[in-house]
């Protein structure tokens, strides 16, 4: 994650219930996204040190994430504190997985470069958001952008104005409809965006956009010319 | 005797680990893992049919890095492990 934004969107945070986990991928990096029962979310490499199982496949315990493998638990700074087959030994320090800082901003789960990622480079806070819906793409990232600069919003006939509020996240405005999309590189050619609106933003017709927005962005440009 | 990390050095054993092995990615797995268990590690001799390896630390874990090591890195094969006690936790 070396070349990555300090900060990579990897979930809308309405996506990972408590006591649950996922996966993400951010430029080629596999990610455990999870849940605690207290709700605070975590961001991990998706193996498991001890077999290299994806975590993702997991389960949540309390404060714990267990591998569905052999069961070896990790608490939440990603120590092993528990195997189930020696459950008297003294588990090492050295047992642990490679963490992630992990922060929730503007309904977004974002995942750090590093463990100590800089949270005051997070974008600044809104409030009055509503979900709509994240979508997968097989496009790069900079097509990902032209497009959504180029497709106008629902009830419009004109291209948005576009800001570019950090270098993965953009807010596109028209008229009263204010759509701001983070931008996940999960790989050269797999862009995931996940979308939030503005409150009173025409949800389902935002929905439909996204929907028809992908069929663009997937179009070969050849095809498209 | 060989330490783990921590000073701990339970028990010591030695393997040797034989098959089809290249012997640089096997010890970098070896140490790897090693590593990872926080076990003390002394590599002996190696050619590419065998790797002679000592570890100490906790029972548990050298049983561990055994089960690892028998699978080996991908590049690897091993086809037999023979073990010998140097130091059991009974003696401690």
């Amino acid at each position: 994650m070396t070349s990555q934004p300090i900060w990579s969107p990897v979930a809308l945070s309405n996506m990972v219930e408590p006591s649950t986990s996922t996966g993400a991928v951010v430029n080629g990096a596999e990610l455990v996204v999870w849940r605690d029962s207290s709700g605070k979310a975590h961001v991990w490499e998706d193996r498991c040190p001890h077999r290299g199982m994806r975590m993702s496949f997991g389960f949540v315990r309390g404060d714990h994430l267990a591998c569905l493998y052999h069961g070896w638990q990790y608490d939440t700074a990603g120590q092993c504190s528990h195997i189930p087959a020696h459950p008297q030994l003294e588990v090492p320090q050295t047992i642990r997985m490679q963490t992630f800082a992990a922060a929730e901003r503007n309904g977004i789960i974002w995942a750090g470069a590093t463990a100590d990622a800089n949270a005051a480079l997070l974008p600044a806070e809104r409030t009055g958001l509503v979900t709509v819906r994240s979508l997968y793409a097989d496009c790069t990232s900079a097509k990902a952008l032209k497009v959504l600069a180029a497709t106008p919003l629902p009830g419009s006939a004109d291209a948005p104005t576009v800001e570019a509020i950090t270098e993965n996240y953009v807010s596109l405005t028209s008229g009263p409809i204010r759509l701001l999309v983070a931008i996940q590189i999960m790989g050269e050619e797999k862009t995931a965006l996940h979308m939030m609106a503005t409150e009173g933003a025409p949800v389902a017709a935002l929905a439909r956009y996204a929907q028809d927005l992908r069929l663009i962005l997937e179009t070969p440009v050849a095809e498209a010319a | 005797m060989i330490t783990g990390q921590g000073d701990v050095a339970l028990a010591e054993v030695a393997f040797v680990f034989s098959g089809d092995l290249k012997q640089a990615s096997f010890r970098q797995f070896a140490q790897h893992r090693a590593e990872r268990l926080a076990l003390g590690i002394d590599f002996g001799a190696a050619s590419e049919r065998f790797f002679d390896v000592t570890v100490a630390g906790d029972e548990a874990l050298i049983d561990m890095f055994e089960m690892a090591c028998s699978l080996g890195p991908y590049d690897c094969i091993i086809h037999d492990v023979t073990r010998r006690d140097i130091v059991s936790p009974a003696s401690n």
